[in-house]
């Protein structure tokens, strides 16, 4: 393991990649920052750059994006009460509140030491887990691939928000059919093309994330501009950003709890961020004393600390599937797989013996980030906002342009931009029905490896499907997915006897 | 009366119901009609399932709507429709324009005549906010990194 830190800090600290991840800071904390923006549109945006450079730095440099993005998110959670993504929800339970109470400073600085802490704790679990994972998952077999990926992908619908499950496994199955636009790579058989020669590649997966998600949350935030920017007009007071000795000692207990909670759930295939915030605030509140327990909502210091640490820690968390067992567990991850698979990179177990220095790269990298962003991003807090006060106008057109020529510049085909246009009006259409994106996504990306090894799978079993339940892991993983597909069905029942 | 969930079933329901129909339409090869899985297998079952999640939806729709739990539309406004569609029909025009007349040209009339759809009206912010943007990544894809950017086919 020491070599593969060695070679890890050796990739990530060359000059270029450190740029990279100090740029995809930056941006990201820029377009996180930007309320109804989320890390998988900066993500997106960014995967037309990184085409033109090697795979460790694209991977780093969307690293950093991603960690810069969440950072952004809390900022207008706490500035403006505008969370940018679902995982800085819960931070703008107290961080508002202390914001109003003219401690925006010490929110901020809370929230950079907490998510610091959170994604310190994090990728020191992630060494630790990543390569003992990868070597265990060199035991599995296409059967348990295909397990593992129907657990991955029921598990992001149950996990989805409350009430949206069926809609999440419709986007799921969406995605699912959209994988099998194409020549089929088994036989040489065209599916779903039409006659048309454009279709034959299928259909790229840049174009899916671009149109679904930075096409569609930039035409959506037109549609419908309730979110919240009254605020942001006014001149925002930031304050001093020291903490106390007293302050300091009050969170640090909550940071480590919550670290280590985030982490855990952040490993869990379709969990993520969003729950693991929401898990540790409410661990948080219920473990305070009756007298704290009054101030959460009004501007707890712990309230602010817990969400933070468990939301960057289950984000670094959430690579554990990613680089070990090549399944995404989150939108987010899943965009990053779609982008190794690009560069002609298979993650999986045998990552880290065919790509070790993407595999340590990107866990260095990580780090790195959470320094990059304690370091440079929170001193320059007070002027990064000042993006909040951007012309909507701009925004929107810079967002729509750069979507469009992002695709249009690794395809150089006009049809493509067409195709997106079109998967942008279905998107946006989804998202007024308000049906959950990322499953979409992760169904789409995950489309391709199901086929082949269920193929693969079928082909050793002789076409018995039976190899779905001979072995005790498959059948075990295979339980798993059938009881997380149960949950959310047999509470639906419930909830209707109970209203009987 | 239609809800947004009943009516999103009722779209996946249709288009899963075309997806089967293509999906059992799938020209088989000769050596793959033996197969336990061929070209149309993995197709069949997501079409399968996609109609199982779609009926279900609809099914737990009508058990909700018994007990008057519907699901409200979202309150948008004529303006923001308007802004949206034209925003959609500028985005299909820039990118039919995009060969023909060029990136320098089309990426500066598809952002100043953005700009004006979102409410700008002061034409100097119109035209600095443009044409500045197209020239600087023009020069910096074509000059600085070597990718070619369609100079126009209309002029060439």
């Amino acid at each position: 393991m020491l070599d593969g830190i060695l070679l890890g800090l050796s990739t990530a600290l060359q000059w270029q990649n450190l740029l990279y991840v100090i740029a995809g800071c930056f941006v990201g904390t820029f377009i996180g920052m930007l309320p109804g923006l989320g890390p998988i549109t900066a993500i997106a945006l960014m995967i037309p750059i990184t085409y033109s450079i090697d795979p460790s730095s694209g991977m780093i440099l969307m690293a950093g994006v991603y960690y810069g993005a969440i950072f952004g998110g809390s900022t207008s959670s706490i500035l403006i009460n505008a969370p940018g993504v679902a995982g800085t929800v819960a931070s703008s339970f107290d961080g508002y509140p202390l914001a109003k109470q003219g401690m925006a400073g010490k929110a901020l600085a809370i929230a950079a030491w907490a998510s610091f802490t959170g994604g310190t704790i994090g990728a020191l679990l992630l060494m630790l887990a990543a390569p003992t994972l990868a070597k265990v998952s060199l035991s599995f077999q296409s059967a348990d691939y295909v397990a593992l990926m129907c657990l991955g992908l029921t598990a992001i619908a149950a996990f989805s928000n409350k009430g949206t499950f069926l809609k999440a496994m419709m986007m799921t199955v969406f995605g699912l059919t959209l994988s099998t636009v194409g020549i089929d790579p088994s036989s040489g058989t065209e599916r779903f093309t039409f006659g048309n020669t454009d279709l034959l590649d299928g259909i790229s997966f840049l174009l899916i994330a671009m149109s679904t998600f930075a096409l569609a949350e930039a035409l959506s935030n037109v549609l419908k501009p309730e979110v919240k920017q009254a605020n942001s007009e006014q001149p925002m007071q930031i304050g001093s950003i020291r903490l106390s000795k007293a302050e300091v000692k009050e969170i640090s207990p909550a940071i480590g709890r919550s670290s280590l909670l985030g982490f855990i759930i952040g490993v869990l295939p379709g969990a993520g961020a969003t729950i693991a915030s929401f898990m540790a605030y409410a661990a948080e509140r219920n473990l305070a004393p009756k007298a704290l327990q009054e101030k959460f909502g009004k501007g707890a210091l712990r309230g602010l600390a817990a969400p933070e640490s468990a939301n960057n820690a289950a984000c670094t968390g959430s690579f554990v599937p990613l680089l070990t067992l090549g399944i995404p567990g989150s939108g987010t991850t899943a965009i990053m797989l779609g982008a190794l698979i690009a560069y002609g990179i298979q993650p999986g177990p045998m990552l880290m013996q065919d790509n070790p220095d993407v595999f340590w790269a990107v866990i260095i990298s990580m780090y790195l980030g959470n320094i990059v962003l304690l370091i440079l991003n929170l001193p320059l807090i007070p002027y990064l906002a000042r993006v909040l006060i951007m012309p909507k106008a701009i925004l929107t057109m810079m967002i729509l342009f750069f979507s469009l020529i992002g695709v249009y510049l690794v395809s150089f085909n006009t049809f493509d931009l067409f195709m997106m246009i079109g998967f942008a009006l279905v998107a946006l259409v989804l998202r007024l029905l308000a049906f959950p994106m990322a499953p979409l996504l992760l169904g789409f990306i995950l489309g391709d490896m199901i086929e082949s090894n269920f193929r693969r799978a079928m082909m050793t079993s002789d076409g018995s499907l039976s190899i779905f339940w001979d072995k005790p892991l498959t059948l075990g993983i295979m339980l798993l997915a059938i009881v997380v597909l149960a949950m959310p069905l047999l509470s639906f029942l419930r909830l209707r006897k109970a209203a009987i | 009366m239609l809800n947004r969930d009943t009516l999103g079933a009722l779209i996946f329901l249709a288009f899963f119901t075309a997806y089967a129909v293509f999906a059992w339409q799938i020209p088989l090869l000769p050596f793959e009609e033996m197969d336990a899985v061929n070209s149309a297998s993995i197709p069949k079952v997501y079409a399968v399932l996609g109609l199982i999640f779609s009926l279900l939806a609809l099914l737990a729709q009508a058990i909700k709507r018994q007990h008057n739990s519907d699901a409200g539309w979202p309150q948008i406004n004529r303006r923001s429709i308007g802004q949206t569609a034209v925003l959609l029909l500028l985005m299909w025009v820039y990118t039919a324009l995009l060969e023909p007349t060029g990136f320098l040209l089309a990426t500066s009339a598809f952002l100043s005549a953005g700009f004006f759809i979102m409410g700008e009206r002061r034409w100097r912010v119109l035209l600095l906010a443009s044409v500045p943007v197209a020239v600087v990544f023009w020069l910096i894809m074509t000059k600085l990194l070597g990718i070619y950017l369609v100079p126009g086919e209309l002029w060439s």
